[in-house]
């Protein structure tokens, strides 16, 4: 459904002018292609007819800013929508943002669809189904109480045959009503398709090959371009010689600003050839630390402490009690310092963007996470007014985060002004590892002890990080949205300053679960936002999946088993005697049955012979957020040092669950994605550039690397609302192996990736 | 002009560079949009279609190769929704795909695979599929679908 919706869009988009109609406060009709006068954030959101149309054959249509960014969230929409309005799940269809047509719904991400942004479509849908109540008792002339809805159908009660269709009652008109907020939703105890494993709408079009992706976008008169990256992250262009490339077929010409630099062919081949013979001279420049001094480096930031209000709080994440008068009591006491690299998305699509900037005007279609608040920063690099820029969403190759899907955006603007013609640009692999924001490497220093019940008597943590985000998303309200995110826009010399957005999701998860320890102090040290062109360490990071998550969890539940360790217990007897939440307990308690885990002390059941077999517990949750507690089996070769993860059981509580299916989809690629970052991954550099550029020098997880299994044990809560799935179980996953290795073969892995090389040195300096 | 049997129908393609890719042949002269740009170098498998029944990668292999009496067959040649392979029945019954932009290569390669090996075991399918990267950890769910194209078509 929503692929073929897409597909047809997008055909008639090519023909598209530019140029809006702005809007009065009500929202007017949309025409036949769902366009609508709105504001300049879209229709107005307490309107029914900005979410919802109804065609006269009684085929739904869910206007919403969330991007399908391959995860199934707007199938889980598509679910709730249809529950309130009692609709059939076949006869909805979604159509995702797009600057023209939907309510703008901030940024797809964070695990947040569904638990965020499906409140106002849940509503809209339940307002819906009560006009549509209204309109029947006109038509049937029964009071409402007599009336019920199923399936798209007004019956009245008392008389089934006397019916009405949605598609009857409202079909091709509006609404033309105020989302009050005071029609009650749905009880969940009648929930009929929300809960259920509905099919995901865009998956039969990805397997038929009739899936538009953003890389699909074809306009008439479209030129193909590809663009030149300095070959250092503080290079400048010194000479262009345009002549290099005036012998390829197909050239259009060479574009530049400031230190962008780009071709625009006929044809795609044509771009990449000019892109490769193209010849540039740039300024030397060698400014990245050593990469063994890497850690080193990040301690020797400066911390910012004054960038946002936020920062008041001193990025203290978690204090009580007296850590000081804890450590003094404790029988034993640990300290450890854990390390995590830089990690690439890993997109397997490079990023990608069509732009068609012309007559005063630009129109845009891209893979962004932040329609909005890209749009404003293209309007604001281009110098346009925000009514002159229109954004077009269109689904891009998983994106895992901030990859080069914003960036690109600009290269596609600069050269289609350049051109006069709309421009795709597709950027190669090189150009995406090389230039798109990374997850921040980290360093993290834990100490604690237990006292001589074997209990926590002090627990404290110091992590340096950057910045979570570095995307044109704004903050509500509609704060951001700056070129100065872009590192393309800083390329071409954009020089107005950003909004620096603090560390938010980078301090995610970096506290101590578990309410049972009474000292305790965790500070989140600021580094700052940190860009290619400028600001610390001139290597640029951005979100990745958990954000800051998996690294916090990382050391705090690696650290946890330490003090187990410590304290001579069992992993799971020790977190749960700390008084995780009962939302905690109920996860770890499911888990461990699941798994067949037998109490016993880590590294104490040592294998014989070559693979030695362990297994490691990891949790993260509150009482108010998505609760995952994983076990994590590993097979440890002693001779090779090769760890391989055989089997994986997570169970997960994200309250309550709206597509069995697709939670459990997302866990599993949690697993799979965080064990390959754990085993493989490591974002490679030299003193002036990111060097692992392709899949053979930034190698993961590939087919024969699976584990024998993924046990998913999901526990519903209707009685809570729905929280996030996307992340939470991608979070437990490294500290799960670290803490398997060590039962394994008594050793204790702090520094990622736990690569042979790294297992064998370690092996080896044990004995 | 380059000439070949293209999803079963005679294809011509006039004014194309000998060394272009075969990949940006069929995304952008035949408008077939199967087979996916990933990296350019024959490392992820996101462009794979079949010469001949056999897969290759298409972003690698420069159309001037392909000869005249080659048949080449992408994804939507594999089959369509009215009449599909055993293989996109089973992705679609298994739900294998996240973000999707690798399945076109996972399909292609599994679909060589089971031409010459009607019933593969576990391991040949995670042998086969070595050089076909996923990013989304979709990995267990191809697997399953491929084993169970496997089943279905015995």
């Amino acid at each position: 459904m929503t692929s073929l919706a897409r597909g047809t869009f997008l055909k008639k988009a090519g023909a598209l002018t530019i140029g809006f109609v702005l809007a009065g406060p009500a929202l007017a009709a949309r025409a036949a292609d769902g366009t609508t006068p709105a504001g300049l954030y879209g229709p107005p959101d307490d309107r029914i007819d900005s979410w919802i149309t109804i065609d006269p054959a009684g085929m739904v249509t869910l206007y919403s800013g969330c991007c399908e960014v391959g995860t199934g969230s707007t199938t889980g929409l598509l679910q709730i929508m249809a529950e309130e309005l009692d609709v059939p799940i076949g006869r909805t269809r979604f159509e995702g943002p797009d600057t023209q047509r939907t309510v703008d719904q901030y940024v797809s991400s964070g695990s947040r669809t569904i638990e965020l942004h499906s409140v106002p479509i849940r509503q809209a849908a339940a307002e819906a189904r009560q006009a549509l109540l209204h309109l029947a008792e006109q038509k049937l002339a029964v009071p409402a109480v007599g009336l019920m809805t199923r399936n798209g159908i007004v019956r009245v009660m008392a008389d089934p045959v006397r019916q009405v269709s949605y598609g009857e009652l409202i079909g091709g008109r509006q609404f033309n009503l105020t989302v009050t907020g005071k029609v009650k939703p749905k009880a969940i105890s009648e929930y009929r398709v929300v809960g259920t494993s509905v099919a995901r709408g865009d998956v039969p079009g990805k397997i038929f090959g009739k899936y538009t992706y953003v890389q699909d976008v074809k306009l008439p008169g479209m030129l193909h371009g590809r663009v030149v990256r300095p070959p250092a992250h503080g290079a400048h262009v010194v000479a262009i010689d345009e002549t290099s490339v005036a012998h390829v077929p197909g050239f259009v010409k060479v574009v530049r600003q400031g230190d962008l630099v780009g071709v625009v062919c006929k044809r795609e081949e044509q771009a990449i050839r000019a892109a490769r013979e193209l010849k540039v001279q740039w300024s030397p420049w060698s400014g990245l630390p050593a990469m063994d001094a890497l850690y080193a480096a990040i301690r020797k930031v400066p911390e910012v402490k004054d960038a946002y209000p936020n920062y008041a709080r001193g990025g203290v994440t978690a204090n009580a009690g007296d850590v000081q008068n804890g450590l003094s009591k404790s029988a034993v006491r640990v300290a450890a310092t854990y390390e995590a690299p830089y990690h690439h998305h890993g997109s397997i699509g490079p990023s990608c963007a069509v732009a068609d900037v012309r007559n005063g005007g630009a129109t845009v279609w891209s893979g962004t996470q932040t329609p909005y608040g890209l749009r404003d920063a293209a309007a604001k690099f281009l110098g346009l007014p925000l009514d002159k820029v229109r954004l077009i969403y269109v689904e891009a190759s998983g994106c895992y985060g901030q990859n080069g899907a914003d960036d690109v955006v600009i290269d596609a603007l600069v050269l289609s002004r350049a051109a006069g013609k709309p421009v795709r640009v597709q950027w190669s692999r090189a150009d995406e590892n090389g230039w798109e924001a990374l997850k921040a490497a980290r360093v993290t220093d834990m100490s604690g002890g237990v006292d001589g019940t074997g209990n926590i008597a002090a627990w404290q943590g110091q992590t340096f990080g950057f910045s979570g985000y570095s995307r044109p998303e704004y903050h509500e309200p509609r704060h951001g949205g700056e070129p100065a995110s872009l590192i393309t826009a800083a390329l071409a010399g954009w020089d107005k300053p950003g909004f620096d957005e603090g560390f938010g999701g980078a301090a995610a998860n970096f506290d101590c679960a578990y309410g049972a320890v009474k000292n305790k102090h965790m500070q989140f040290t600021y580094l700052g936002a940190a860009s290619h062109r400028d600001g610390p360490l001139r290597i640029r990071v951005g979100s990745m999946r958990g954000v800051g998550g998996p690294d916090n969890v990382f050391a705090v539940e690696s650290f946890m088993d330490e003090l187990a360790v410590a304290a001579k217990a069992d992993p799971i007897d020790f977190r749960l005697r700390h008084q995780p939440s009962p939302r905690g307990v109920a996860v770890i308690k499911a888990v461990a049955a699941k798994a067949g885990w037998e109490s016993r002390a880590a590294f104490s059941a040592r294998s014989g012979g070559n693979v030695a077999k362990g297994r490691g517990i990891a949790y993260v949750g509150s009482e108010k957020s998505t609760n995952a507690a994983g076990v994590f089996e590993v097979a440890v070769d002693r001779q090779t040092g090769k760890v391989v993860l055989t089997r994986a059981v997570v169970a997960h509580d994200c309250g309550l669950i709206i597509n069995p299916d697709g939670v459990k989809s997302q866990i599993e690629g949690g697993v799979l994605q965080a064990m390959s970052r754990a085993l493989f991954e490591q974002v490679t550099f030299d003193r002036s550039r990111v060097t692992s550029l392709d899949w053979g020098s930034y190698p993961i997880l590939t087919f024969p690397d699976l584990p024998d299994e993924i046990d998913v044990v999901l526990l519903n809560r209707p009685d809570l609302p729905p929280t996030g799935v996307g992340e939470p179980a991608n979070t437990i996953v490294w500290a799960g192996i670290a803490n398997a290795i060590y039962d394994a073969v008594g050793v204790r892995l702090r520094s990622l990736p736990f690569t042979p090389k790294v297992v064998l040195a370690a092996l080896q300096q044990k004995r | 002009m380059t000439s070949f049997n293209l999803n079963g129908k005679p294809f011509h393609v006039e004014g194309v560079e000998p060394e272009t890719p075969l990949l940006y042949v069929l995304r952008n002269d035949a408008a077939l949009h199967g087979p996916r740009f990933g990296c350019g170098l024959g490392q992820c498998g996101a462009c794979t279609v079949h010469r001949n029944g056999k897969a290759i990668r298409s972003c690698i292999v420069p159309v001037s190769a392909i000869a005249e009496g080659d048949h080449i067959v992408t994804l939507e040649g594999l089959g369509d929704t009215a009449h599909p392979h055993p293989l996109q029945e089973a992705f679609i019954a298994e739900q294998a795909a996240q973000c999707g932009y690798c399945i076109n290569g996972m399909i292609m390669q599994s679909a060589d695979l089971l031409a010459r090996n009607h019933h593969p075991t576990t391991t040949q399918i995670k042998e086969e599929l070595a050089h076909n990267l996923c990013r989304c950890g979709t990995h267990m769910r191809i697997v399953r679908a491929v084993a169970r194209a496997a089943g279905s078509s015995s």
